[in-house]
């Protein structure tokens, strides 16, 4: 009885993983299949559809992509940091209040505040905001609370006693922040910002509202096509999109070294 | 930043005074917050209660929402496809987070990339590859066909089935993480008693995991349920035309009717549905976590 139930197990277990991993695995495939008709076979795989990408329908929106989520990630780490300083360093009065209003955007879904952004800057005038300034303002709220969150946390296991070293040998609040605080706190701030990048990359919700002609993040690009055909030019767009979310991991991680933190600090 | 840049190294009083400056790092994200998030939020409530003949608190919208039947079958379909992806997403995130909370094998590493790694990889791509796989001439249906067990194609896309099928696939790691944190929880120890004690392993299962772990399936309910009547992506494209859920009728409003009140109507509606059952969730994880530890 145990054994037959061990192996329902396991064959669940694999059926589960089997599931997870066979959308991926497909379109992995599609990219790569010489026609629309997935092959398995790596002998017939081809690469022309990735040298479709250097057409500018497909180029333009992955540089917007790009740019968008470099600058929201440079923007929420800056901003996050500030708040984190106040709120969770400094401890100021009402920390956690101030706090509890600074996450206050996680408990509303995207689509809603999605809405709001965009009802807000159509009817008060700031229609020239639609588009890069609109999608960059909209998916600061989304990752600010998250970057916030884990800076943080990076700052409040933060030992006072450092900076008060720091400030007995001389050093100003900018020498003890830039030499002291920073480093300590830096697997926190790159774990947030690679958060905040793999959020602004990928992100739909928010973005469906705040595009324009000219001004379309990858994703939407790509969902726009998808509703007419399944072209297997999107399926390399797609591959395309996940090898440069990989690689901006790779090097968020290469500068920042947030891998012993997830790992529960093996050093 | 602090007014005390200065060397000074007499002790600092423990309980400083309200100083201007500690609150200047504050400015930036707080005006941010307050001009994006808060006002926008706040107009969009006060926009679904406005009346088109400029009344300021009526509810006009609410009615013109709540009369039209083709709006209340999409509220009534949110609802229905966010439970069967809450409970699908529930079962099958069981058992690898229970493989994951017990298992000391080196395949467990594994397991567990194999489980969260696809959240990377984004919406889009997955909603692309299970269309390949689900629609009329994607891989089953041709399958299938070639095999000669069916003539017709079957209709596993464009319908509730294949937004229930995408949304489990986006929704997953999600459940895993939270039951995962339950049962790595739950006493191993308790376990081996039992075993000791001569207990079947499904007994173990049914009377000491299940109950101990409830907390944990509520979260993964919960966190299943608002994530998926939130999503736009998956059912907007493996629902197809016919298929309105809250998500996709707000978006048509927005960009297509341009009826602003009706979207903001059906926005707010949308965030009470998530908060009550945030609310209602972390209420019965408090109590049933009080009920296991007394």
């Amino acid at each position: 009885m145990d054994r037959l139930l061990s192996f329902a197990f396991q064959l669940s277990l694999f059926l589960i993983l089997a599931f997870i991993a066979l959308p991926i695995l497909v379109v992995l495939a599609a990219s790569v299949s010489p026609t629309t008709t997935i092959t398995f076979n790596p002998s017939e795989w081809t690469f022309q559809w990735f040298t479709a990408l250097t057409a500018s329908r497909w180029l333009d929106p992955f540089l917007l992509s790009i740019k968008l989520a470099a600058i929201v990630t440079a923007l929420s780490g800056l901003l996050g940091f500030l708040a984190a300083y106040a709120v969770a360093y400094q401890k100021c009065p009402g920390h956690e209040t101030i706090m509890a209003f600074l996450v206050s955007p996680l408990a509303v879904p995207q689509i809603v505040k999605g809405v709001a952004i965009v009802l807000f800057l159509s009817s008060s005038g700031f229609y020239s905001l639609l588009g890069t300034p609109g999608l960059v303002m909209a998916h600061i709220i989304l990752t600010l609370p998250f970057v916030l969150r884990m800076i943080a946390g990076a700052m409040y296991n933060f030992d006072k006693r450092l900076d008060q070293a720091g400030r007995i040998l001389g050093a100003t609040a900018a020498q003890r922040i830039r030499f002291i605080l920073l480093p300590i706190i830096k697997p926190g701030l790159f774990s947030g910002m690679t958060f905040a990048f793999i959020l602004s990359f990928n992100n739909i919700p928010l973005s469906v509202f705040l595009v324009r002609p000219g001004e379309t993040t990858l994703p939407i690009t790509v969902i726009n096509h998808m509703e007419y055909s399944l072209d297997p030019v999107l399926a390399a767009v797609n591959v395309a999109s996940l090898a440069f979310i990989l690689t901006a991991i790779l090097v968020f991680e290469k500068i920042g070294g947030f891998s012993t933190q997830i790992h529960g600090g093996s050093k | 930043m602090t007014s005390t840049d200065t060397l000074s190294i007499t002790p600092q009083p423990t309980r400083l005074p309200i100083r201007f400056g500690q609150f200047l790092p504050l400015a930036p994200p707080s005006i941010m917050l307050i001009f994006i998030f808060a006002i926008p939020m706040g107009m969009m409530i006060a926009l679904s209660f406005r009346g088109a003949d400029g009344a300021l608190l009526t509810l006009d919208n609410y009615q013109r929402f709540f009369s039209d039947d083709l709006m209340l079958a999409g509220l009534w379909r949110t609802a229905l496809m966010s439970g069967l992806v809450a409970i699908c997403v529930t079962v099958m995130a069981y058992p690898v987070a229970y493989y994951l909370a017990r298992s000391t094998s080196r395949w467990r590493t594994v397991v567990f990339a194999l489980a969260i790694a696809p959240e990377l990889a984004g919406v889009v791509l997955r909603t692309y590859g299970w269309l390949v796989i689900l629609e009329d001439h994607g891989a089953i249906n041709s399958i299938l066909i070639w095999s000669g067990m069916i003539s017709e194609p079957l209709p596993l896309s464009k319908n509730l089935l294949g937004v229930v099928i995408g949304l489990t696939h986006v929704v997953l790691p999600f459940g895993i993480l939270s039951l995962l944190t339950s049962i790595q929880g739950i006493d191993p120890n308790l376990e081996r008693a039992a075993q000791i004690l001569g207990a079947s392993r499904l007994s173990i299962i049914r009377r000491i995991i299940l109950p101990l772990s409830v907390p944990g399936i509520v979260s993964s309910l919960l966190i299943a349920f608002t994530m998926s009547a939130s999503a736009y992506a998956t059912p907007a494209l493996l629902g197809g035309a016919g298929f309105k859920v809250l998500a996709t009728m707000v978006y048509e409003q927005v960009l297509f009717y341009i009826d602003w009140p009706l979207a903001a109507v059906m926005a707010v509606l949308l965030l009470i549905l998530m908060l009550t059952m945030t609310l209602a969730g972390t209420r019965a994880e408090a109590r049933l976590q009080r009920k296991l530890h007394v």
